[in-house]
Formats: structure tokens, C-alpha cells, sequence
């Protein structure tokens, strides 16, 4: 018989549920072949394992039932709730934070004062008319306004 | 009977509930005791299941029994619960306790015969937790529950809703698995002995 037969009926099914032809063939091929006889080794301790295992049951306490009954009737409980409290339950901590928010933003707008924001001339020139008219500006391009309102400024002062 | 229990159950009745819950837990307890092996644990899946098959009182429609029906919803919870779980590294002659390895010995000389004790059950199970969490959960439950219970493909198949092919294929495939750990473990035990 070959190997791969062996390993094949030992993994089809437990060793205690083999056939006395079955085992007797299994243990004829496994006394001159080592590989087989490991395997047939490692079958028959797995299957002692195994049922042991299966026989360790645990039993239900005496208050079980008593546990069951309570923790169904807290799920009733739970359950009986109206919907539309859950909803509002779920709700409340967004709206809370919603009124908190807004009522921050009123404190932010009427308390503080507004920051005074300075009012800049556009017109205002850092050139003088002597310089303008005597040419003496800088490499900088002035604008036709600014030429104006510089020689306009100083006939108002000289007025 | 059953079907009669399910309806005042399901209309209300708490007394066919938790008459149901007596004369049924010590089989849900039965089938959480093959996944797990601390007590609060398993009083915890029996309760889930308990709690889940009221919900669900009404998909009961009396063709199987109650029984048969809550063995299935109990192997489902317990599935879940213990899916999440990580698998452990195949168990090395290393991680032997002294106790599991005179257990070997003991098993390894013996001509098959099963030598009983409380010692001897403890350690058995300690040694097959171990063994058996190389395995997917899915493969331990169809192991135990044919080599273990002599339960038939068709009852694992029942019990955990799975085609009987793949019951079949999951138990071949765990058997191996098994086996090739066991083999392992015992050629690394001997070869230990030899050293000494």
C-alpha cells in the first residue's frame, strides 16, 4: 500500500471511527515503513485529544434562567423607550453645542468693540513741489495725480 | 410541543420563555463549551444566544426542533465571538508543560487504550486547546464536533447551516492539520529524548 493511501485514510476520518481491516492494514503497512507509522502514531494521540476535549462540558449555573430573564427585561426596557425620546436623547448634545456656539458669536459681536481701521489717502504724496518742479525725483515713476495734488497742496499752504 | 412553546414565547408569555431557557441551556451550554473553556465565557454566548433566539422567535416555524434550532443560532454566536480572536503559533515540544509531556508518553507507549483520570482529562484538554488553535474556528468546531461527539456530516451540517461538502472538506483538511502538528510535536519530543 502506499503512502499517500495511508495518510489519506487517516485523514478521512478519526481513527476510532476506522474499520478492524482498515486499522489492520494501517498497522501492517506501518511496521516497515517509518513515515507511515509516524502518522499513524500522531492520528491515534490526536483522537484521544480530541475526545477529551469534546467531553469537557460546562453545566448552566442554578441562576441562569434567573440571569437570562433579567437581562431580556432590560432589553425590553431599552427597547420600550419612544422613538422619538431615543432621538432627542441622541440629539441633545448637538443642539447644546449648537446654542453654546451662537451664543458665543452674540457675546463676540455686541461686546467687543470694532478695530478702528486707518483711512488712507491715495492721493497724499511723499513729494514736494520744489522737487517735482525742479525735477529732482527719484528713479520712481510718479503718477499724473500725484504731480497735481503735490504742487496744489503747496499753493493751499502758501495761501 | 415546541411550536406550541415558540408562539406563548412569542405572544408574550414569559413563563414559555423561560421555560424554554431551563429546558434548553444545558445544550447551548454544550456547544459554547467547544469554543470556550472559561465558565464566564460561555455563560456570556449562552446568554447572547438566548437573548438572540427571542428576537428571532418569530423565524421559528416548527419544522426542525427548538433544540436543533438554537444549537445552530448557538453556533453562530459563538463563531462570531471567537472569530476575532487570533490564531496562536503551531505549539512547539518547547511549550510543553511537564505534565503534557508525561501525558505524551504516557499516550505514545500505550497500545490505544485510553487511560483515564482527572489529571490526565485536564491535561488532555489543556494539550487539545492548544493543538486545536492552530486551527480557523470554523475547522475546530467540525473536528470536535465529529471526532469528538461522533456527531454525522449531516448533524454538523445542520448545526452550523455549511453544505455537507464543506463540512466534509473542512474536517478532512482539519484532521490533517491536526495530525502533521501532533506528528511534529511528537518527532521533536523524541528527538528531545534522545539528546538526554
Amino acid at each position: 500500500m502506499k503512502d499517500k493511501c495511508i495518510t489519506e485514510m487517516l485523514d478521512n476520518a478519526s481513527v476510532a471511527n476506522l474499520s478492524d481491516n482498515e486499522l489492520n492494514e494501517i498497522r501492517a503497512h506501518a511496521k516497515d515503513c517509518v513515515s507511515c507509522r509516524g502518522a499513524y502514531e500522531a492520528a491515534r494521540v490526536s483522537a484521544v485529544v480530541l475526545r477529551n476535549r469534546a467531553q469537557a462540558s460546562i453545566e448552566p449555573s442554578p441562576f441562569f434562567q434567573t440571569r437570562v430573564m433579567a437581562a431580556l427585561r432590560e432589553q425590553q426596557a431599552v427597547e420600550s423607550v419612544p422613538a422619538m425620546r431615543r432621538l432627542w436623547g441622541s440629539a441633545k448634545a448637538l443642539v447644546s453645542a449648537m446654542a453654546v456656539t451662537t451664543a458665543a458669536l452674540a457675546v463676540l459681536s455686541f461686546v467687543l468693540p470694532a478695530p478702528a481701521t486707518p483711512v488712507v489717502d491715495q492721493t497724499a504724496s511723499v513729494y514736494s513741489a520744489e522737487s517735482v518742479i525742479m525735477d529732482k525725483s527719484n528713479d520712481e515713476q510718479m503718477t499724473y495725480e500725484q504731480v497735481l495734488s503735490t504742487i496744489y497742496a503747496d499753493d493751499d499752504e502758501a495761501r | 410541543m415546541d411550536l406550541d412553546l415558540a408562539r406563548q414565547a412569542q405572544a408574550g408569555d414569559e413563563s414559555a420563555f423561560a421555560e424554554i431557557v431551563r429546558r434548553y441551556s444545558p445544550r447551548v451550554f454544550s456547544v459554547a463549551s467547544r469554543f470556550f473553556r472559561q465558565r464566564s465565557l460561555v455563560e456570556e454566548a449562552a446568554q447572547e444566544v438566548f437573548l438572540k433566539a427571542y428576537t428571532q422567535l418569530g423565524s421559528f416555524e416548527g419544522r426542525g426542533s427548538i433544540e436543533g434550532w438554537l444549537t445552530r443560532i448557538a453556533t453562530n454566536t459563538c463563531l462570531n465571538m471567537i472569530r476575532g480572536a487570533k490564531r496562536r503559533p503551531e505549539l512547539s515540544v518547547s511549550d510543553l508543560s511537564d505534565d503534557e509531556h508525561g501525558w505524551l508518553e504516557q499516550q505514545s507507549a500505550s497500545d490505544g487504550s485510553e487511560q483515564r483520570s482527572v489529571e490526565n482529562s485536564l491535561v488532555a484538554h489543556d494539550l487539545a486547546d492548544r493543538l486545536l488553535a492552530v486551527l480557523p474556528p470554523e475547522d475546530q468546531q467540525a473536528l470536535l464536533m465529529i471526532d469528538g461527539e461522533d456527531a454525522s456530516i449531516k448533524e454538523v451540517a445542520e448545526a452550523t447551516g455549511w453544505s455537507e461538502s464543506k463540512v466534509k472538506v473542512r474536517a478532512f483538511r482539519a484532521r490533517r492539520k491536526l495530525r502533521e502538528a501532533m506528528e511534529k510535536l511528537l518527532k521533536s519530543k523524541d528527538g528531545k529524548r534522545a539528546e538526554l
